[in-house]
């Protein structure tokens, strides 16, 4: 008996490395036969193929419901007949963004940017696959044992006893174990739509405290769609250094002062991929990977990163969950640093929280708020010792009520830091307890939400 | 059946083209009007540019050519992939037979034309030499008088009729 193949054995045909022919027959009866730039995986039973024009493809296939694919292994060169029947469109969702940015690096990558524009995600069913009797290569020797890279990642993930710690360990894995040397971690903030980065590996500035919107490039619509985004061809289409200078546009500031913690990222980047980290049903966030080769990234990369992720999400969540269950344990006496130099200058807009450092712009949002906090109860009293449980009570900070990822903010805030000025800086002296140690004297402003910000 | 045109619907140039490095794919119908596709191995035109002959290696050819042998429906694709221009044949026509001499001569010519013209996109010789490979008594060519053509270059136009030749 042989062996019946799915769509999951023949995945290495689907990257659009080489075009796939689509035969199908008019009601009539005449043969149509087409190529087609991406024959795109859906499931171990399904296709989805790129409708970009109304042609007589598709036309033919409307009517019939039924076409004929001849795929490519691009490595092996084996060559599959798939039997397909026509199920239904697909306008928008994950499937439809997945295709749109796998199509965009096509695209770009064969000259067609511009020409190439998803109409729809036509998903067929696979009746048949019947391997064509060829000539083959062998499958490339050296290829990485994913399976055990992932099992390296997990250790590490499972491992990991507080957040920075996960954080740093997770990028770390992710090169010792599957070679990824550019990597990235941004946390979700639901209720602004956007996601912020706290921690990367491999890039020439860390980045931290970056910001994309919902739908923006690669990650941001990972992140808005809750789905694997992956290119494999350098494109100028999704491009999110762009998408984030587009995004802060957007926020109507960039006329008056630049508030935007520029993304890090690879200038000559040609395979991006970024997948959604959830836990429950919530997104926590996005891990973002790349490298300046093409097709770096393929299905199988694709399903470890999914699987890490789905490590990765749940233990974000949980070690947030227990960090403000601040242990009884008394910090370390704090060496009261000295306290000298000329006065830093921190300013504070109160429309956005945004603070900044002399003229420097540091950070913004619910992690500037915190920052304000410290400093104002450090400069009145002195204080400098503080617990994750009082900046949740605290209203001016305003939280979201739900999943305030506050431990994520304060590592992201404790990191800013320390990127950006030698005078302030957090440290963790224990599970929900940290302290702000200052060793210049501090002069804090404060500009009401009416008053215009100027570059200074 | 469509009759054929009285003048050929293939310029010179456009003998030129599907006659150069070209991706060449075919299609026809089964019985049950099920879709056949198979690859060629190049193509060549009779003189007078009405005849189109492509050749497709047997054994990889599935139930194409059964298909083209009972009903002499083909369609049949010429793209270049550096330019993606495409055109599209059509016959009712279709009959198959054995290569005659020096057609194997051409298929060979039509492989390193191929392959020297995909290789700039990082397609190595001995990938297309896999992907054409075949053995010589597997070879067999499709004559057929195409009765339509149309341009399929991608794009809005794509699918429109091809524009007669030049008188």
């Amino acid at each position: 008996m042989s062996s019946v193949l799915s769509v999951d054995d023949i995945r290495a045909c689907m990257d659009g490395a080489i075009p796939a022919a689509v035969a199908t027959c008019a009601p009539d009866g005449t043969p149509n036969v087409s190529l087609v730039s991406q024959v795109f995986y859906v499931d171990g039973a399904h296709v989805a193929l790129s409708y970009q024009f109304f042609n007589k493809t598709r036309q033919n296939v409307l009517s019939t419901l039924r076409a004929t694919a001849l795929a490519i292994d691009p490595q092996t060169i084996a060559r599959y007949r798939l039997a397909l029947d026509y199920v239904r469109t697909e306008v928008d969702g994950p499937l439809f963004e997945r295709m749109k940015a796998h199509l965009a690096g096509i695209a770009s990558h064969t000259g067609m940017a511009g020409v190439f524009k998803l109409q729809g995600a036509d998903v067929y069913r696979v009746r048949a696959i019947d391997p064509v009797p060829c000539v083959t290569l062998p499958e490339p020797a050296g290829r990485r044992n994913l399976l055990a890279a992932v099992r390296g990642v997990a250790q590490r993930v499972g491992g990991s006893t507080d957040l920075a710690h996960l954080f740093d360990e997770t990028l770390f894995a992710l090169e010792a174990n599957l070679g990824i040397r550019h990597a990235m971690l941004l946390m979700a903030d639901p209720p602004r739509e956007r996601v912020y980065t706290v921690a990367t590996r491999g890039y020439a500035t860390s980045g931290v405290g970056s910001e994309i919107a919902f739908g923006a490039g690669v990650i941001g619509v990972a992140a808005r769609e809750r789905t694997p985004i992956r290119i494999m061809h350098a494109t100028n289409e999704w491009g999110y250094g762009r998408a984030i200078r587009a995004s802060a546009a957007d926020d109507g500031f960039s006329d008056v002062i630049a508030k935007e913690i520029p993304l890090p990222g690879l200038p000559d980047s040609r395979s991006q991929l970024a997948v959604p980290l959830i836990a429950g049903d919530a997104l926590v966030g996005v891990l973002f990977v790349e490298d300046v080769a093409d097709r770096r990234f393929g299905y199988d990369d694709e399903d470890a990163l999914l699987a890490i992720a789905g490590l990765l999400g749940p233990a974000i969540r949980g070690l947030q969950a227990c960090a403000d269950d601040a242990d009884d344990a008394p910090g370390q006496r704090p060496r009261q640093p000295s306290v000298l130099g000329p006065p830093l200058k921190l300013r504070h807009y109160v429309a956005d929280d945004s603070i900044f450092v002399g003229d420097d712009y540091l950070i913004k949002g619910v992690a500037g708020a915190i920052l304000w906090k410290l400093v104002g109860d450090y400069a009145r009293a002195g204080r400098t010792d503080f617990t994750n449980r009082e900046l949740r009570l605290d209203p001016q900070i305003r939280l979201p009520d739900l999943f305030d990822n506050l431990e994520a903010r304060l590592i992201l805030l404790q990191r800013r830091l320390a990127e950006r000025s030698d005078a302030v800086r957090i440290e963790k002296t224990g599970r929900g307890r940290f302290r702000l140690c200052v060793h210049r004297p501090m002069e804090l402003q404060e500009i009401s939400a009416g008053a215009r910000q100027s570059g200074g | 059946m469509a009759n054929a045109p009285e003048t050929p619907l293939l310029d010179a140039e456009h003998v030129a083209f599907v006659e150069s490095g070209v991706s060449i794919l075919a299609a026809s119908r089964a019985v049950d009007d099920a879709p056949s596709v198979a690859r060629s191995h190049g193509c060549r035109v009779s003189a007078d540019r009405r005849k189109v002959t492509i050749f497709v290696a047997r054994g990889q050819a599935g139930t194409l050519l059964d298909d083209v042998s009972r009903c002499g429906a083909l369609a049949v694709v010429f793209s270049y992939p550096p330019t993606h221009r495409t055109i599209q044949l059509k016959s009712e026509n279709a009959r198959v037979r054995p290569p005659a001499p020096g057609e194997t001569d051409h298929v060979a010519a039509y492989i390193e034309a191929f392959t020297s013209g995909v290789s700039p996109f990082g397609y190595e010789p001995r990938q297309m030499a896999t992907l054409f490979a075949f053995t010589e008594g597997d070879l067999v060519a499709i004559d057929f008088v195409p009765e339509s053509a149309f341009v399929q270059t991608p794009g809005p136009k794509a699918g429109a009729p091809m524009p007669p030749p030049a008188p």
